[in-house]
């Protein structure tokens, strides 16, 4: 048999594959792990976004809106006053909210917001990289 | 009414899993986890390995979906997938490397009575590396330089692995195989 024969026809023969038994065993199997990485990815997603939350929620009831007179012309007192009136019923809004769930006395450490804002976006980048690192790897 | 998945093209299926449709995939895996997981035993995977490989292959192609644009055939893509991960599972064990020279004195496995093209019997005469090297090529379309490159390997020993295995096959499969094969080992 020529070689022009017979490329086309061992191509035929790997092209062709009987339908296995446990293909839908198989097929199930493969969905449940895709199930199951999705619920991972969700649980991972929420818990990071309620952290987040929490401490945007936290970071929020101190901010200190007060304007000195000397600072400010009457105008900007008067928006200064609105914010500072917004900020405390939003302050203790979230400082109800945060009892309800009993997280009003969690304590961070030591750490400041901002410390903690980094913190949070430097294990985000390194975990960001350990993706970008194995997918280069797998392609 | 809704089209059923069993009406459906590979294309639109992977499309609507593309954008996250788990049940449209679920059909892809079923119409085309056989041929994907009969490639990884032709290559000389073990079945449970091969399984292993074939699930990590379909959700990887889960994850890259929007990356198949229909210009070939799903399970080639698949496949294409496969191979790659089996490679890199076989480059950990570093097995290959080893198994650069053929094996001498393979047993010959004679066809069925009814003289039946049987490719995974003819597949058992080749060594290790050629099988791997032919079912690349033939099975999973890639081409001389990219199996080089995924092995590792110079491109003229796969292609010389390549050939081999496909002169021992042709020597199988061909009307006269018992023949030339029995000729191949005189020589």
């Amino acid at each position: 048999m020529s070689s022009d024969e017979f490329d086309p026809m061992i191509e035929r023969l790997f092209s062709r594959s009987p339908q296995m038994a446990d293909a839908p065993l198989f097929a199930a199997g493969v969905e449940a792990r895709l199930k199951s990485s999705s619920r991972v990815r969700t649980v991972a997603l929420t818990v990071a976004g309620l952290v987040g939350g929490v401490i945007a929620v936290r970071e929020s009831t101190a901010v200190d809106f007060t304007l000195s007179d000397a600072e400010a012309p009457v105008a900007g007192r008067a928006i200064g006053q609105g914010l500072e009136a917004a900020s405390l019923s939003v302050q203790s809004a979230a400082q109800s909210g945060l009892q309800t769930f009993g997280l009003a006395d969690v304590s961070l450490g030591s750490l400041g917001g901002m410390q903690l804002f980094w913190l949070c976006a430097g294990a985000l980048i390194a975990l960001a990289a350990a993706g970008v690192m194995k997918l280069s790897q797998e392609v | 009414m809704a089209q059923s998945l069993l009406d459906r093209h590979d294309v639109e299926l992977a499309a609507l899993a593309a954008a996250g449709g788990r049940r449209e995939f679920g059909e892809l895996v079923r119409r085309h986890s056989s041929a994907v997981r009969a490639l990884l035993r032709r290559m000389g995977a073990q079945p449970s390995e091969a399984d292993d490989v074939a699930q990590d292959a379909f959700l990887q192609a889960f994850e890259k979906c929007a990356e198949f644009r229909g210009e070939g055939t799903f399970a080639g893509w698949v496949k294409r997938i496969a191979a790659r991960l089996y490679l890199k599972r076989k480059a950990k064990d570093s097995r290959y490397v080893a198994e650069l020279e053929p094996e001498q004195g393979e047993s010959v496995t004679p066809q069925d009575a009814a003289g039946r093209v049987d490719l995974d019997e003819a597949l058992n005469s080749l060594s290790e590396i050629e099988r791997l090297c032919v079912s690349l090529c033939h099975g999973a379309g890639l081409s001389h330089a990219e199996i080089a490159s995924a092995m590792n390997l110079p491109l003229g020993t796969v292609k010389s692995h390549v050939k081999r295995g496909l002169d021992k096959l042709r020597a199988r499969l061909s009307p006269d195989g018992e023949r030339s094969g029995r000729a191949a080992h005189v020589v």
